[in-house]
C-alpha cells in the first residue's frame, strides 16, 4: 500500500493514509486522514503474555456442544418459514404467474414475488412463500404456476464468446456490449514483443479454473421478527452487522433506526455474505405482509444457484525466459468468467516482476448466476495459471523450480520462506525427472508463492467498561465469521489488564453496539484490534487515575496491571481490590482506530507432496507446508487454523471441486454436495502451517485470504512432478490424469 | 416433499397390500413407496423426484433383519439388515470377504447404519439429470436422455441407451457375482429372481425403472448360495473421492483356483460402469483354465473392456477398469501385480 504523508498545521500531526474498504466483499482503497502518533504500540511480538500465544476459541465448547444459537436455529413464537421459488431456465421471460393453487394450500400465510419480468440465468428467484412449516411452504412453491416464454441462451463461455451468440446482459441505454467486454488493459505490447525475440524458451499456454462455491455450513438467510410495531429485529447469517438495518428497513418500511440486527454466530461466508441479499428482501416482505417473524434459510440448492460463486477463469498466458531463469516477457488474455456479473482476476504476471509485460482482461459474460467476493476475490485464478506457468518454463530450461522462483522474486522474505519450505516438505527427495519414479504409485512436489494486503480502517468503535466488582466488558458491534474475533478481542482486553482472556466478557454482533467493519478483504483483524487495544489502554489509564490513591498517588501511565494484581510504588493489590476503587457505574473507556497497529502487505508459500495411481488417475494429497507471515499473530492457533483452511479450501480447489453445467439445458448439473465434491477428511493430508516469525513488524495485519491462494499452484505442480502430465484446467480429476497419459502428452493446450 | 400418507406395516401381507390399495397417483413416481433405511427414498421424495402418495413403513415387520447360514453355508440376508450388519458380520467377512468389501465401500457409517440391503440393490440412479428435480428426462417420463450427449462423465460404457445410467449399488455386482437370488413377494404371491435377472437394460425393460419389481412387490430377501468360490470374492471401488461418493468404475471378482493357481472357476462383473451389473463372461471364459499371472490378467482386463462403448466424456473409464479387473483379480487370486 502507497504511503502519502503530508503535514497538518494542526496542533496534532496528521497523515493520510490509503486503506482498504470493503464493499460487498470486495476491497477497494480510500485516503483517509489520521493521527500521525496516538499512543503506546503492542511491543515487541515474543513480550507479550495472552497475544502470539496459543488461545483456544472462547465460543468454541458452545459450538462444539451445539449451545452456540445460529441464524439457523432461531425459533420465534408464531415464526413462520419461507421457501423461494426459482426459474429453472438459464433465460425466459416471465408471461404469468398464478399462485391460486399455492395460495389455497392450508398453512400457507403469504406469497410474494420478485420485481422482475426477465430471468437471465438458471435459478434466478422468482417468488417466496411463508407458511406455518417449511414443508407446506415447499409444497406451496411447487404449486406456483408460473408461464415462462424461453428465451436463447449461452452458458459455454467458448461459445459465448462467439459473434452471434445469444446476449447475457442488456445493452445499456447509451451503447451497444457485446457478451465480451475489456476491462483493463496494461503493459507495454511492443517492448514485450521485442523481448520474446531475445527469450531463450517461450511456453504458450492455456489455462482453465471451474466455478466455485462458498459451501458455508450456514446457508444463506435471516430471521425477520417483525410483528407489526414501531421496530424490528432481524437476526442474520451475514459478515456484516452493519450492512443489514439500512437495507432491512427498506422492505419493512421503518426507519433505519428503528431495525436492530443480530449476528451472535454465524456458520462461515467466505465472501458471499454481506447485504440482506434476495432471501432477506423476500424475509423482509413476507414479515411485513403477515405482521409475524419469518424465518427464510436457503436450501442447499438455493445457495448453490443463488448466492453467487468464485468466478471461472480461462487465461491465455505466453511467456519467455533466459537460460538463466530470468523472465523476459509475458503476455496474456484474460477472460474473467462471472456468469451475468463482472467476475475477478488478478492481472498477470501476478506477483513475478521480470522483465516486460502485456495484458488484456475482459469479463466474457454467460447466463449463469452473477460471480461474487470469494476469498481472495480473482487471486488463486492468477495464481494457478502463473505459478503453473512459471512451473513449466522451470522444467522447460530445466531449473529447479525453487530456483526458478528465487531469480524472479526479489524479496528476501520470498526466499527465506521458499527455503524454509523446501526444507519442510522434503524437497531434496523429489525426482527432478517428472513422472520418472519407478512404478503406479508416483510421488510429486510442488510450490507456489502468494501476497495479500491485510491492512484495516477506521471503521470500528470499541467500548471498554469495567465494573465495580471488577468485571470487564469489551462491546463492539462486530460480527465473528468463525474466525476468532471473539477470542481476541477478549485476549487484547484482557492483556492490557494483567487478567485472563476469562475475565474478560465480548459483546459482539448487535447494530446496537458500535459500529464496526464488515469482515471481508481480510480487514476485521487490522480494522478491529487496534480500535480494542484504544480503548483497552484508555480504560487502563482512566482505571489507574482511580486507584492512584491506594497506591501513593502513582501516575497512572506507572501503575502495573499483571497477574491479577495493580501495583507501584512497591504496593500491590488485587484487581478485585482495585475495582472496588471504582464509581458506581465503574468506568467506560471509547476506542477508536489507529493507522500505528496494523500494517499492511504479506507473503507466503506452499509446498505440497502428492502421490498420483497412473493407473487410475488418482491423487493422493500427501502433506503440504505453507508459510505465512502477518506482523504480530493475534492469536496463534487462530492463525494456524487460518492457514489450513486456506489449505484446504486451495486443495479442494485443485482436485474436487467445480460447478458442472449443461449446454443446452443451461442447468448447473451439481447443486448438491452429493456431486459438488468437497474434500473430506478422508481426503486430508498432512497439514503444516508454519507462521513466519522473521517478520517482526509489531503490528496487527489480516492473513485468512493469502492462505487460501499459492496451494492451487502448489498442487498441479506436484502433479505434473509426479506424472509428467501438465493438467491446464481445474479441478483436476483422475479422468484428466487418464485422458492426459493416454494422448502422452500435455493436454489442453492452446496459443494465445 | 410432497405430502404422503405414512403405514406402518407389521407383516410382509399387510405391506403388499397396502402398496397394492393405495392410490396409484398418475405417474409412476407418484406410485406408492416401501421404505427401509429411507436413505435413497428420502432423498428423492426431498427434491420431489418421487412423490408417493402412500409411505410403506417396512421397519415395523419383524424378522426381516437376520442373517442366517444354511447347512452348506449359504447365507439368507433378510432384506431389512444394515449395510453395517453385512460389514461387520464375522461369517461373512470370512466366507464371503467381498460382500463384507462391497456393503464397507457404501457412503459413510451413518447411512450404512440406516441403508439396509433390500433397499441397497432398489436404489435409483445417481445420474445428475435424473436427479435434478427441473429435468423430465427419460426416465422421468421425459423424450430424452440428456446424458447421452451431454455431460456423462460418470454414465455408461455398457448397455446404454436409451437411457444412459449407471446403476449406483455397490452389492449388486458382487451378489450377481456370487451368484444370488432375491425372494419377492407381491399380490401375486412369492417368487424368488436370481439377481442377474432382477435388473433390467434400458432397452429391454421399463426405462422407468431399473428392476423387475412391480409397485407392490417388495423384496423380503437375498439368498446368497455357498460356492467355490465365495472365499475368494473381493470388491474394489474407485471414488474419485474417498470421503463419501459412488463408485466412478467397480469390480466385484470371485475366483476358484487350483493349488498352482490355475483358475476353475472365474466370476467378474462390472459396477458403476453400466445400467446393471456387467457380467463379463467372455474374460471369465478366458480366465478358465489359466495359471494366474501378471500377463494373463492383462490380457483378462483387455478383454473385459473390450466391447465398451464409450460416450464423450468417459472414455476413461476404459482404462480406469482395466486396472480395477486386474487388480481385484489379483487379490482375489493371491498374487501380486
Amino acid at each position: 500500500m502507497q504511503q502519502q504523508t503530508q503535514q497538518q498545521p494542526a496542533a496534532k500531526p496528521k497523515k493520510k493514509i490509503r486503506v482498504p474498504r470493503v464493499i460487498n466483499g470486495v476491497e477497494q482503497m480510500v485516503e483517509i486522514e489520521v493521527d500521525e502518533d496516538s499512543g503506546p504500540g503492542w511491543g515487541p511480538n515474543d513480550k507479550h503474555t495472552l497475544l502470539n500465544h496459543r488461545i483456544p476459541r472462547v465460543d468454541g465448547p458452545l459450538k462444539a456442544s451445539g449451545t452456540a444459537k445460529y441464524t439457523y436455529d432461531m425459533r420465534l413464537p408464531g415464526m413462520l418459514y419461507g421457501r423461494i421459488l426459482r426459474c429453472p431456465h438459464a433465460h425466459a421471460r416471465i408471461t404469468s404467474m398464478n399462485t391460486d393453487a399455492a395460495s389455497a394450500i392450508p398453512g400457507v400465510k403469504a406469497i410474494v414475488k420478485a420485481p422482475l419480468e426477465e430471468t437471465r440465468f438458471s435459478g434466478a428467484p422468482v417468488a417466496a412463500v411463508a407458511a406455518i412449516t417449511p414443508e407446506i411452504a415447499d409444497d406451496a412453491i411447487h404449486a406456483i404456476v408460473v408461464k415462462y416464454e424461453i428465451l436463447p441462451h449461452v452458458v459455454i463461455p467458448d461459445e459465448s464468446i462467439k459473434p452471434g451468440a445469444p446476449k447475457v446482459v442488456p445493452d445499456p441505454p447509451d451503447r451497444k456490449e457485446d457478451n465480451l467486454q475489456q476491462k483493463a488493459k496494461a503493459g507495454d505490447l511492443q517492448k514485450v514483443e521485442a523481448a520474446f525475440a531475445t527469450a531463450d524458451a517461450i511456453i504458450e499456454a492455456e489455462y482453465r479454473t471451474a466455478r466455485l462455491h462458498h459451501s458455508c455450513l450456514e446457508t444463506h438467510g435471516m430471521v425477520v421478527d417483525y410483528r407489526g410495531g414501531e421496530t424490528a429485529t432481524v437476526y442474520a447469517s451475514t459478515q456484516g452487522t452493519f450492512t443489514i438495518p439500512e437495507e432491512s428497513a427498506k422492505f419493512l418500511g421503518l426507519p433505519q433506526s428503528a431495525v436492530t440486527a443480530v449476528v451472535q454466530h454465524m456458520g462461515g461466508g467466505f465472501g458471499s455474505k454481506f447485504g440482506i441479499g434476495t432471501e432477506g428482501m423476500f424475509a423482509c416482505r413476507l414479515s411485513k405482509e403477515t405482521k409475524s417473524p419469518v424465518k427464510l434459510m436457503l436450501t442447499r440448492y438455493d445457495e448453490f444457484v443463488m448466492t453467487g460463486n468464485r468466478s471461472a477463469s480461462w487465461q491465455k498466458i505466453k511467456a519467455g525466459v533466459k537460460k538463466d531463469g530470468s523472465l523476459v516477457a509475458v503476455q496474456s488474455r484474460q477472460y474473467r468468467l462471472g456468469g451475468v456479473g463482472q467476475g475477478s482476476q488478478a492481472g498477470q504476471p501476478y506477483i513475478y516482476r521480470g522483465g516486460e509485460f502485456y495484458r488484456e482482461i475482459y469479463a466474457l459474460h454467460t447466463n449463469e448466476d452473477s460471480s461474487n467476493a470469494m476469498r481472495a476475490p480473482g487471486h488463486p485464478q492468477a495464481s494457478f495459471a502463473i505459478e503453473s506457468l512459471m512451473d513449466e518454463l522451470a522444467y522447460k530450461i530445466q531449473m529447479d523450480p525453487v530456483a526458478f522462483r528465487k531469480k524472479n522474486l526479489l524479496s528476501p522474505t520470498y526466499h527465506r520462506q521458499l527455503d524454509r519450505g523446501a526444507k519442510e516438505i522434503g524437497w531434496s527427495r523429489r525426482n527432478a525427472m517428472a513422472g520418472g519414479n519407478p512404478g503406479p504409485l508416483k510421488r510429486g512436489f510442488g510450490c507456489a508463492v502468494g501476497t495479500w494486503g491485510g491492512g484495516g480502517n477506521n471503521q470500528c468503535k470499541v467500548d471498554v467498561t469495567v465494573a465495580r466488582d471488577g468485571s470487564v466488558v469489551v462491546a463492539v458491534g462486530v460480527q465473528d465469521l468463525g474466525t476468532g474475533t471473539r477470542t481476541y478481542t477478549r485476549a487484547i482486553v484482557a492483556e492490557e489488564f494483567g487478567l485472563q482472556v476469562t475475565d474478560v466478557t465480548e459483546q459482539i454482533g448487535n447494530s446496537k453496539l458500535g459500529a464496526a467493519v464488515a469482515s471481508g478483504g481480510s480487514v476485521t483483524a487490522a480494522s478491529l484490534s487496534p480500535s480494542v487495544k484504544d480503548a483497552a489502554i484508555k480504560a487502563r489509564l482512566l482505571f489507574a487515575e482511580r486507584v492512584a490513591p491506594l497506591l501513593d498517588n502513582a501516575k497512572p501511565e506507572d501503575i502495573k496491571f499483571a497477574n491479577g494484581t495493580v501495583s507501584a510504588n512497591n504496593k500491590s493489590i488485587t484487581w478485585k481490590q482495585a475495582s472496588a476503587s471504582l464509581p458506581a457505574a465503574g468506568i467506560t473507556s471509547h476506542g477508536v482506530w489507529r493507522s500505528d497497529l496494523q500494517a499492511t502487505g504479506v507473503q507466503g508459500c506452499c509446498f505440497a507432496e502428492v502421490e498420483v495411481d497412473v493407473e487410475t488417475g488418482f491423487i493422493r494429497p500427501i502433506k503440504m507446508v505453507h508459510i505465512q507471515n502477518g506482523g504480530l499473530p493475534l492469536n496463534r492457533l487462530t492463525m494456524e487454523s487460518q492457514i489450513n483452511g486456506g489449505m484446504i479450501q486451495s486443495l479442494g480447489m485443485s482436485l474436487w471441486e467445480g460447478r458442472v453445467i449443461d449446454g443446452e439445458l443451461g442447468m448447473p448439473l451439481n447443486p448438491h454436495f452429493g456431486d459438488y465434491k468437497l474434500p473430506g477428511s478422508l481426503e486430508m493430508p498432512e497439514l503444516v502451517p508454519i507462521i513466519d516469525d522473521d517478520d517482526k513488524r509489531e503490528a496487527v495485519i489480516g492473513i485468512a485470504e493469502p492462505a487460501v491462494i499459492p496451494a492451487v499452484g502448489a498442487i498441479a505442480n506436484a502433479v505434473f512432478n509426479a506424472t509428467g502430465v501438465r493438467i491446464r484446467e481445474l479441478p483436476i480429476t483422475p479422468d484428466k490424469i487418464l485422458m492426459g497419459l493416454m494422448n502422452s502428452g500435455p493436454i489442453s493446450t492452446a496459443k494465445v | 416433499m410432497k405430502s404422503f400418507e405414512w403405514v406402518n406395516a407389521s407383516t410382509i401381507a399387510e405391506a403388499v397390500r397396502m402398496l397394492n390399495t393405495a392410490a396409484p397417483g398418475k405417474d409412476i413416481d407418484e406410485a406408492p413407496r416401501p421404505i427401509a433405511g429411507g436413505q435413497d427414498l428420502i432423498t428423492t421424495m426431498k427434491d420431489y423426484t418421487t412423490r408417493p402418495t402412500r409411505v410403506v413403513n417396512l421397519k415395523s415387520i419383524r424378522g426381516l433383519d437376520r442373517i442366517t447360514s444354511d447347512s452348506k453355508g449359504g447365507l439368507t440376508i433378510g432384506a431389512l439388515v444394515t449395510l453395517n450388519q453385512i460389514e461387520e458380520h464375522a461369517g461373512i467377512r470370512k466366507n464371503f470377504p467381498g460382500l463384507a468389501e462391497a456393503a464397507h465401500s457404501v457412503a459413510t457409517p451413518q447411512i450404512r447404519n440406516l441403508g439396509t440391503i433390500g433397499g441397497n440393490l432398489c436404489q435409483r440412479p445417481r445420474c445428475w439429470y435424473f436427479r435434478l428435480e427441473e429435468v423430465v428426462c427419460l426416465k422421468k417420463g421425459g423424450s430424452q436422455c440428456y446424458a447421452a450427449t451431454g455431460e456423462n462423465k460418470y454414465h455408461a460404457i455398457f448397455g446404454g441407451g436409451p437411457s444412459f445410467i449407471v446403476h449406483p449399488s455397490d452389492l449388486a455386482p458382487m451378489l450377481v457375482a456370487l451368484g444370488a437370488r432375491v425372494a419377492v413377494t407381491g399380490s401375486s404371491g412369492k417368487q424368488v429372481i436370481a439377481l442377474d435377472k432382477f435388473f433390467t437394460l434400458p432397452a429391454e425393460g421399463d426405462v422407468r425403472r431399473e428392476n423387475v419389481l412391480k409397485n407392490d412387490d417388495i423384496i423380503t430377501e437375498i439368498q446368497v448360495p455357498a460356492s467355490p468360490f465365495a472365499a475368494r470374492s473381493t470388491y474394489l471401488k474407485f471414488k474419485e473421492r474417498e470421503s463419501l461418493d459412488f463408485a466412478l468404475a467397480a469390480v466385484a471378482a470371485a475366483v476358484q483356483l487350483q493349488p498352482n493357481k490355475t483358475v476353475k472357476t472365474a466370476r467378474i462383473v462390472l459396477g458403476g460402469v453400466a445400467p446393471i451389473p456387467w457380467r463379463v463372461p467372455d474374460a471369465e471364459k478366458f480366465l478358465t483354465g489359466k495359471i494366474v499371472n501378471r500377463d494373463v490378467l492383462a490380457q483378462a482386463a483387455k478383454i473385459a473392456l473390450k466391447d465398451a462403448q464409450p460416450l464423450e466424456k468417459n472414455a476413461y473409464k476404459v482404462p480406469l477398469t482395466e486396472t480395477l479387473v486386474r487388480r481385484a483379480l489379483a487379490k482375489a487370486a493371491g498374487v501380486s501385480l
